[in-house]
């Protein structure tokens, strides 16, 4: 069965439904969202790990135009972000436009009818331009571990948590000590009978300023909704302010390090444990995590550092890099995304041929980063270059689908069969950020995280400027960047 | 490995005394970008984080005014600090102008006497002429210091901050933040100053491109004033930032991105235009 449509969109994330509820708001009826699980939401329906909350808070980390009087708490619990995305989806008419369970497995530009053929796992479709939200973490990382198969307890991954699994007085390893882990071993701490983390590097953390809203509160903002518009504009300014710790500008680095270093000394007394959970680079240059109950956690009767990567198992015994074992009944590896080399590039072919990944062979790269040479009419929300070390990755998405609806609008203006980025306006834009990303504290900050690309050293990942910067630049479509070929008119 | 900015420092000599500047970031083809900072500033308090930040943009020149010989201190006296350094760093012209506060005033009448040197002007919470409202503070102020008060500084904290910012911190913070201002007798001279500011001819003689900012909560130099401004400048555009005074500390990234966005293209809004906020 083949399925035609204007609009393509892959995903329904906060990106792909971002998209779709522009399109529908135009009045564009003719697309199709295709979503791989059953269920919009995208990260916040793949993880629901316990303890799982945002960490930008709630109501800048949300759609500017469907704002959200009822968060329970400035950093809103996920169920509560995955319930506001699907409360989404539905009050904008998006649901009868998805096609669930429908992975895409290959796209193909076909030049002769120069349109999109997507294989997905529901059959065929065919779209004259294809927009991908497939999301930059949104497959788990599973590291390779010697032995795990022998492993006699249960395993999981953060993004895929088994919650059949009882974990009550259970002996529990948690497998890394990025993002998701600090939410998690507060919560396994709780439960365990004795918890071990195995720390390949330790991060920083500053204090987390979170609370409940009172009732009051969330009715002030059903009532005003002027008191939400000037809370996104506070927090989204305080997260801006601090790009300049990004920058690598030593009083504002120094500020945060010096807030880091307090938080950690306030609450870890012994020397050891406190060596332990000392970073060896340099703030910033891998997330900065925020937390209140991380470091008493970890400092617990019943939970131990493993300051070394998890090496191998064997059995019911899991032995970190440094030799030391440890008896378990459940691994939990919240151990990352594949971000550097996104699945969803693999299954791209473009005008010759060649997937996306392979193309991408010294690491991702898009001109206003959403477009490539020799990938026609295809757009990439949330891809190379796009991510943030300081702000919500919502208002970059936003930024991008306005991008493309102003293509779109060109596009349908000048009955544009065929529109491609010219390959001299990628190199001279990621040559811009080539020169922005250095001296930066990703490049600079002298640790090794997925924000840069091993094969060529280059920052793909983030944006290496001010978030406000990416919608004056990459906010609005650039049609000198293209080459743009009219559909040939029909003989009457 | 902290990216250390290569920057240059420089003097020249007006009224006998020595006035030190700072110059940094890349010539490119936006027009280099001068900054003068307000009572009781300097560089590093007012613009801690616009300099540095803009430097990746583009070049930038600082001054730190130096006290003048004499009893009062008057508007030409900064006037002359701010032309020499010019001269010295840009002498063809032309350059951006950025004031804030008795800065922004400093500023104005720089650009009014310069003419088409100064090309383009940024008056960020500065006023016209000093009104009862504004005498009323200055008073208050005088009398602190008259009485040697230990609550001067937290006055000047609790007038420069909004109540949005401060509730986003403890008691303790904020005392700890009004502690570290020093009062000297330069700045007495600067807070007097401040009670005689008249630039309200010359502001209709302003030939630059004037970006006027504007802050919603100021209660020092409340936004009326940059609304007069707005008036009174012919080629003028208006841009206001939810704020109190203290615009350079709370709202610091809000303020480099006006700066940015008017130094990168002073024309994008025409005269007359109130910018819209950026809805995040
Ligand atoms: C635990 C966690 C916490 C986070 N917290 C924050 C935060 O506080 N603030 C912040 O700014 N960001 C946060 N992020 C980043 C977050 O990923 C983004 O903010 C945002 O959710 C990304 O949305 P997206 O739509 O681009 O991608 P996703 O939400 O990942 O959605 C992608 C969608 O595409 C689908 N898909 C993928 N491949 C295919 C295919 N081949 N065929 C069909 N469908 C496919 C997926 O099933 C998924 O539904 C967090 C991420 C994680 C993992």
């Amino acid at each position: 069965m083949t399925t035609e449509t204007d609009i393509l969109i892959v995903g329904t994330g906060f990106a792909g439904l971002g998209m779709a509820i522009q399109l529908k708001r135009a009045g564009r009826e003719n697309f199709i969202a295709i979503e791989r699980a059953g269920d919009v939401g995208g990260t916040w329906r793949d993880n629901h790990y316990p303890g799982i909350a945002c960490d930008v808070p709630s109501h800048l980390y949300s759609y500017s135009y469907l704002p959200n009087p009822d968060w329970s708490r400035v950093f809103s619990p996920g169920g509560e972000i995955q319930a506001y995305i699907r409360k989404c989806a539905e009050d904008e008419g998006i649901l009868p436009h998805i096609h669930f369970h429908t992975d895409m497995l290959k796209s193909t530009w076909d030049e002769a009818s120069k349109r999109w053929v997507v294989e997905t796992s529901k059959g065929t479709y065919v779209a004259k331009i294809l927009i991908t939200g497939t999301g930059h973490l949104a497959d788990g990382h599973m590291p390779r571990i010697e032995g795990l198969d022998s492993f006699v307890g249960d395993v999981f991954h953060s993004a895929n948590w088994d919650h059949s699994v009882s974990l009550e007085g259970k002996r529990i390893g948690v497998v890394g000590s990025g993002a998701s882990a600090i939410q998690i071993v507060p919560e396994m701490q709780k439960v365990a009978s004795e918890m071990v983390v195995f720390q390949r590097s330790a991060p920083y953390m500053i204090p987390r300023w979170d609370r409940e809203f009172t009732e009051g509160e969330r009715r002030m903002c059903r009532r005003d909704p002027s008191v939400v518009e000037d809370l996104r504009s506070e927090i989204f300014w305080s997260g801006e302010f601090n790009f300049a710790q990004r920058r690598n500008i030593p009083r504002f680095l120094n500020e945060a390090k010096a807030l880091a270093v307090g938080h950690r000394e306030a609450h870890i007394k012994d020397p050891d444990l406190l060596a332990k959970l000392t970073p060896d680079y340099e703030i910033g240059c891998k997330r900065l995590l925020i937390s209140n109950t991380y470091y008493p956690a970890i400092a617990a009767e019943n939970a131990t550092l493993e300051a070394s990567a998890l090496k191998r198992v064997e059995g019911n015994m899991a032995y970190g890099a440094s030799g030391t074992g440890y008896e378990l009944d459940v691994l939990v590896f919240a151990t990352g995304f594949e971000a550097v080399r996104p699945p969803f590039a693999a299954r791209i072919f473009g005008s010759e041929g060649i997937s996306l990944d392979a193309h991408w062979d010294r690491g991702m790269q898009a001109y206003d980063s959403i477009a490539v040479n020799g990938y026609p009419n295809l757009f990439i929300i949330n891809g190379p270059n796009t991510g943030l070390g300081h702000n919500s990755v919502v208002y970059i998405i936003e930024a991008q689908v306005d991008y493309i609806m102003g293509a779109l609008q060109q596009i349908e203006e000048q009955s544009i069969e065929v529109i491609e980025v010219k390959r001299t306006a990628e190199d001279a834009y990621m040559e811009k950020l080539d020169t922005m990303a250095q001296g930066t504290v990703w490049l600079a900050g002298g640790c090794k995280s997925w924000y840069v690309d091993d094969r060529s050293g280059r920052l793909t990942l983030v944006w290496p400027d001010f978030a406000h910067s990416f919608r004056d630049e990459n906010g609005t479509f650039h049609p000198e960047g293209y080459d743009m070929q009219p559909a040939p008119v029909a003989a009457e | 490995m902290l990216d250390n900015q290569p920057f240059r420092e420089g003097a020249v000599t007006v009224g006998g005394v020595s006035v030190r500047y700072r110059v940094a970031g890349p010539e490119n083809d936006r027009t280099p970008l001068v900054l003068v900072h307000g009572t009781a500033g300097s560089i590093d308090g007012h613009y801690g984080y616009i300099f540095p930040m803009m430097a990746y943009r583009q070049r930038v020149i600082a001054l730190d005014w130096s006290e003048p010989e004499g009893d009062a201190l008057e508007l030409a006296d900064l006037v002359a600090q701010v032309k020499a350094v010019i001269t010295a760093e840009v002498p063809e012209g032309p350059v951006t102008l950025m004031g804030y506060s008795l800065g922004a005033c400093v500023a104005a009448l720089t650009a009014y006497e310069m003419g088409d040197k100064v090309a383009n002007l940024i008056l960020a919470a500065g006023w016209l002429r000093t009104d009862t409202h504004q005498k009323m503070r200055n008073d208050v102020w005088r009398q602190l210091r008259d009485q040697d008060s230990a609550s001067i500084t937290q006055y000047m904290t609790f007038c420069a901050f909004s109540p949005a910012f401060m509730n986003m911190r403890t008691l303790t913070d904020m005392k700890a933040a009004a502690g570290m201002l020093k009062i000297t007798p330069f700045v007495d001279k600067q807070m007097d100053l401040n009670t005689r500011i008249d630039i309200a001819a010359e502001c209709e003689g302003i030939a630059a491109k004037t970006l006027v900012i504007g802050c919603t909560y100021d209660m020092m130099v409340p936004k009326h004033h940059s609304k007069q401004l707005f008036g009174a400048i012919e080629d003028a555009r208006y841009a206001e930032i939810p704020s109190g005074h203290a615009v350079v500390h709370e709202r610091a990234a809000e303020l480099f991105h006006y700066v940015d966005r008017f130094t990168r293209q002073p024309d994008e809004f025409p005269a007359g235009t109130i910018i819209p906020a950026q809805k995040p």
